[in-house]
């Protein structure tokens, strides 16, 4: 269970899920776009932030539909070759998401699937974090979720870590807040 | 849709640099507020209706009933945000007195509202008393020590200055040899560098 005050965790509970309203519901018409009066009817067609979503379903208030993210086309590219689909556009908390989604639409696959495109893609992330140039990461960057991207940052400042390590040098910086002072002379 | 401007609150906060702090969004801050206003008198005016028609409050589940509970959940979603968005602006200013000394810096000064600047004095205040009490200074050795004095060039006119063991002219672009401890603050600062020795 992720903190409470977790930026990350509120972030991606924003993300966006179709369900179908099973109930009405008065009051809400900010909800449905296509609603006539200030209410969603039974059997509407509404897309709804995770955590409204996981309230509703807990209360059976609305169905769950698998997010396009977790389709049949997405696993068939994942299979295909993990280290190159896109999957920053689709959900950038894709695994997070995939954790919290799994148990309400009760698919017990999608554990599974989450493991397998993530140890293809990490093997991935880690050989480009120590390997690749630096004016060559941009564009493999803008395919990583958020968790992957971190993971890379991880590895690329242990690396510099490393190195300023062997080399030696001054251990002591100016706090990361202050500006950095123009020359004046 | 509900919750988005607070979200889009810590999405904000989130593209700071780790550490980085930017200008309190009190406009942002307070929409939010006038939101979760909004919602707790619609799910007010929602429970009165169930209660007007008769109904038993605690087992209702009518059209009603989902409203209230989606303003409710969207109200504390909403407080959610608000929380975190003051709870990790509050880490980077605790995290700042140990790295800047007791005083904000102009440029942090101007980014912080006036509790966040409170916040930042008592907890320097606490810090301050628990370490006379202790009679150790905690803020300095933040790198494991080699050796107990170090080369540094000043970067901008300091001054006279009485340090622990001596009291140099500190002009800028000299070099000298202080103790670790006196040095640390001033590198922290901006006022120093270190200099490989």
């Amino acid at each position: 269970m992720a903190s409470y005050y977790d930026i990350d965790d509120i972030i991606m509970e924003d993300e966006l899920i179709s369900t179908v309203f099973q109930i009405g519901a008065n009051g809400v018409g900010m909800l449905d776009p296509g609603a006539e009066r200030n209410c969603v009817e039974q059997g509407a067609k509404v897309e709804l932030p995770f955590w409204l979503a996981h309230e509703l379903h807990l209360r059976q208030a609305v169905a769950v539909t698998v997010p396009p993210c977790f389709n049949q086309k997405t696993r068939k590219e994942i299979q295909a070759d993990a280290a190159c689909v896109d999957l920053k556009s689709r959900c950038s908390y894709f695994y997070e998401l995939g954790c919290k989604v799994a148990p309400l639409i009760g698919d017990r696959t999608i554990g599974s699937f989450l493991l397998y495109a993530f140890t293809g893609r990490y093997k991935e992330v880690l050989s480009k974090a120590h390997s690749a140039a630096f004016i060559m990461a941009p564009k493999f960057l803008t395919l990583l979720t958020k968790e992957e991207t971190r993971l890379y940052e991880a590895a690329r400042s242990s690396m510099t870590a490393f190195k300023k390590w062997r080399v030696g040098g001054p251990r002591f910086e100016r706090a990361s807040i202050l500006r950095k002072r123009k020359p004046t002379d | 849709m509900y919750g988005r401007r607070a979200s889009q609150l810590l999405k904000d906060l989130s593209t700071n640099e780790p550490g980085q702090l930017s200008s309190f969004d009190t406009d942002a801050f307070d929409q939010v507020i006038k939101e979760c206003d909004a919602h707790h008198i619609e799910l007010q005016g929602m429970m009165r209706k169930i209660q007007e028609e008769g109904l038993d409050i605690q087992t209702t589940r009518n059209a009603d009933h989902y409203g209230a509970v989606i303003h409710h959940l969207a109200l504390i979603r909403n407080k959610r945000c608000l929380m975190a968005y003051v709870y990790n602006r509050a880490e980077v200013i605790q995290s700042l007195r140990w790295k800047v000394g007791a005083v904000l810096p102009q440029e942090v000064q101007q980014k912080v509202n006036y509790s966040e600047e409170e916040y930042f004095k008592n907890h320097s205040a606490a810090l301050e008393s628990y370490m006379s009490e202790m009679e150790v200074d905690l803020t300095v050795d933040m790198v494991p020590p080699k050796d107990p004095y170090i080369k540094v060039r000043v970067l901008d006119d300091i001054g006279d200055v009485f340090l622990s063991d001596q009291s140099p002219n500190l002009a800028r672009h000299s070099i000298h040899f202080l103790k670790r401890t006196d040095a640390e603050l001033f590198i922290s600062q901006g006022l120093m560098e270190e200099l490989p020795s």
